[in-house]
């Protein structure tokens, strides 16, 4: 176990390193981002203006405020899109460089992703979170959550991290076939920002898609998480979504782990 | 060490038809072509050799190279690299080998290759006293030291090359592939690279499988080649009895005095054998007569004498087939037939 640490744990110091230096990049992607939760925040006001009741989809105002923040720091913190370098490795060919030391690439590719996670944690999310606490406590005057949620909160982020980065594995896989998956990347993070509950919360789709929802690994990325930092989840609840994400990994994992058996079988290097 | 047993390697691709009417139509088209890259190749490799792996371009050489290192799983047939079988147990091989692909690199692009060196170590848990003497002999016979602190995007392709045969060394692998390792090089550099892999295999008995365009490589560092076109092997031997058997041919460039009859003058003629064995040509405007003949049939002097005979002669020059002039006629394939 350390002895794989030793060799994969690099990947994550390299990442991160790479990530420094091309932070113009990064903080102009998260001012895009943040910039859009500002629209979602402005357009939830204007609903909950117009609205007779004061709670909608189970959210009371202040809530869909915290809400919407989270979910940024969240989403931004848990999505590291590994198809993007899967891809980038199949069309330059360089795949056969990972293939050719003793080492799985998957795991390279989960180590690398944790260390852009880190990097997203440390740079702009865990300041933002702060500022989302000073102003729930200061303006909305409701209670700083105890530590028992942060740590859920944590452990769940985790999940949902290993969650997103193994269903991106299997999603990258599409690349050793089509080569170029540029638009299936943009289909993708289209859908997730609704399958996710990036857009809109979950309990706000009607009663039949949600049960669907139950069944897809997706509102185990970015909604539990959230979900279980606004407190939403209680006793059996909570232990119930914590167990969904814990099963979505194993699952996730396992797919990964069988489609790449295939894969390998089949692949085709580009480029001499 | 390596055992390759009638391997083959079939490509699958959709069919692509021409012009934009084409693009429309291959749509819909659900047609599949196949190409076999690799077809029913064997060979045996013995543990220190080093052998030249040659071929056109696609004539599948970097293709065999990957199904050994494990990278692609070949259709048929199998090869058994130093007991492992490389498309099954993969990572258990790559423990074993060093591989350098020349149009590539394995290096972290935006780390200084120190750093890189420093990952590698991790992957291949290497101690860090055999690290230590690695890296002194690695210095010694690739010069890192100049470069080893600079990041691998700021190098020059021969420092970046150096760099990538030092990674791949860095684990003392008992089987060593270089594909194209000389490609794009100068040839200081080229020569620095020759003489490393020579160091190393002499100091570690390290089985080398070399692929090059540049005969120079082949002539300095195998004894041994094996040849193949269009996926088929068509040569396996040494290099002396390729040459032997092919290189029979000789060339002799000679300057004239300049004379009128020499547009007609034929050396088969005076000796009396084929035009098939000896064929004259005469540059009129340099005043240069080239003679090509097989050595075993007519002798050197006999073919000079001739000329000395008609007209007067300023300078001779000797030339012997070079193994590039060979290679060249596999790939064209004029000898392709007699080989197989």
């Amino acid at each position: 176990m350390r002895r794989k640490l030793k060799i994969y744990l690099p990947f994550t110091s390299n990442e991160l390193k790479r990530q420094l230096s091309y932070k113009g990049a990064f903080y102009l992607f998260m001012l895009i981002s943040l910039f859009g939760s500002f629209i979602s925040y402005y357009l939830w006001m204007a609903i909950y203006g117009n609205s007779e009741s004061g709670v909608l989809g189970g959210f009371s105002k202040n809530e869909m405020i915290i809400y919407v923040f989270m979910v940024y720091v969240t989403s931004s913190i848990v999505t590291v899109s590994i198809a993007d370098w899967i891809s980038d490795d199949v069309v330059m060919g360089t795949v056969s460089m990972n293939l050719i030391k003793p080492m799985d690439y998957r795991i390279s590719l989960i180590f690398r992703a944790l260390g852009s996670m880190l990097y997203r944690f440390l740079a702009p999310g865990v300041f933002i979170w702060i500022g989302i606490e000073v102003y729930k406590v200061k303006v909305l005057g409701m209670d700083f959550p105890n530590i028992l949620s942060i740590l859920l909160f944590i452990l769940s982020c985790i999940m949902s991290f290993l969650i997103y980065v193994l269903f991106d594995f299997c999603f990258g896989m599409i690349s050793f076939f089509t080569t170029h998956i540029f638009g299936m990347l943009l289909v993708k993070e289209a859908l997730l920002s609704f399958l996710t509950g990036q857009l809109i919360p979950i309990s706000f789709f009607p009663e039949s898609l949600q049960h669907v929802f139950d069944y897809l690994p997706f509102s185990s990325m970015v909604y539990t998480p959230v979900m279980i930092y606004l407190g939403k989840y209680t006793g059996e609840t909570l232990c119930y979504m914590l167990l969904r994400q814990c099963i979505w990994v194993i699952i996730l994992y396992l797919l990964g782990s069988l489609i790449w058996r295939k894969v390998t079988k089949r692949l085709i290097v580009l480029g001499g | 060490m390596i055992q390759v047993s009638h391997i083959s390697k079939e490509f699958i691709s959709p069919k692509k038809y021409p012009g934009l009417r084409g693009a429309i139509k291959g749509l819909f088209s659900n047609e599949k072509v196949k190409k076999m890259a690799v077809d029913d190749i064997s060979f045996h490799i013995n543990k220190g050799e080093i052998v030249g792996y040659i071929g056109s371009n696609g004539a599948g050489k970097s293709t065999t190279i990957k199904m050994m290192t494990g990278i692609l799983t070949p259709t048929n047939g199998e090869c058994i690299v130093n007991g492992v079988n490389p498309s099954k147990y993969r990572k258990e091989n790559a423990q074993n080998i060093g591989v350098v692909f020349g149009q590539r690199t394995q290096l972290w692009w935006d780390l200084p290759l120190s750093e890189s060196f420093s990952i590698l170590k991790e992957i291949y848990n290497v101690s860090d006293e055999d690290y230590k003497n690695r890296m002194n002999f690695l210095n010694e016979v690739l010069d890192l030291e100049e470069f080893f602190h600079r990041p691998v995007r700021t190098l020059s392709l021969g420092q970046r090359m150096r760099g990538d045969l030092g990674a791949a060394l860095l684990h003392n692998p008992k089987v060593l592939y270089l594909d194209e390792p000389t490609i794009g090089l100068d040839l200081v550099v080229k020569d620095k690279i020759r003489k490393a892999i020579k160091t190393i295999n002499d100091n570690y008995e390290t089985t080398i499988i070399l692929t090059t365009h540049d005969i120079d490589d082949i002539e300095e560092l195998c004894s041994r080649i094996i040849v193949i076109d269009e996926g088929k092997k068509i040569y396996d031997g040494s290099l002396k009895e390729l040459k032997e058997k092919y290189g029979s041919k000789r060339k002799i460039r000679m300057e004239v005095k300049h004379s009128k009859e020499l547009a007609s003058f034929s050396t088969a003629e005076k000796l009396n054998c084929s035009s098939n064995d000896c064929l004259t040509e005469y540059d009129a405007d340099n005043h240069l007569l080239t003679i090509s003949f097989d050595k075993h049939k007519i002798e050197t002097p006999q073919v000079i004498s001739s000329v000395m005979e008609f007209t007067d002669v300023f300078d001779v020059q000797i030339q012997e087939t070079e193994l590039s002039e060979i290679v060249k006629q596999i790939y064209n394939h004029e000898v392709s037939e007699e080989l197989v």
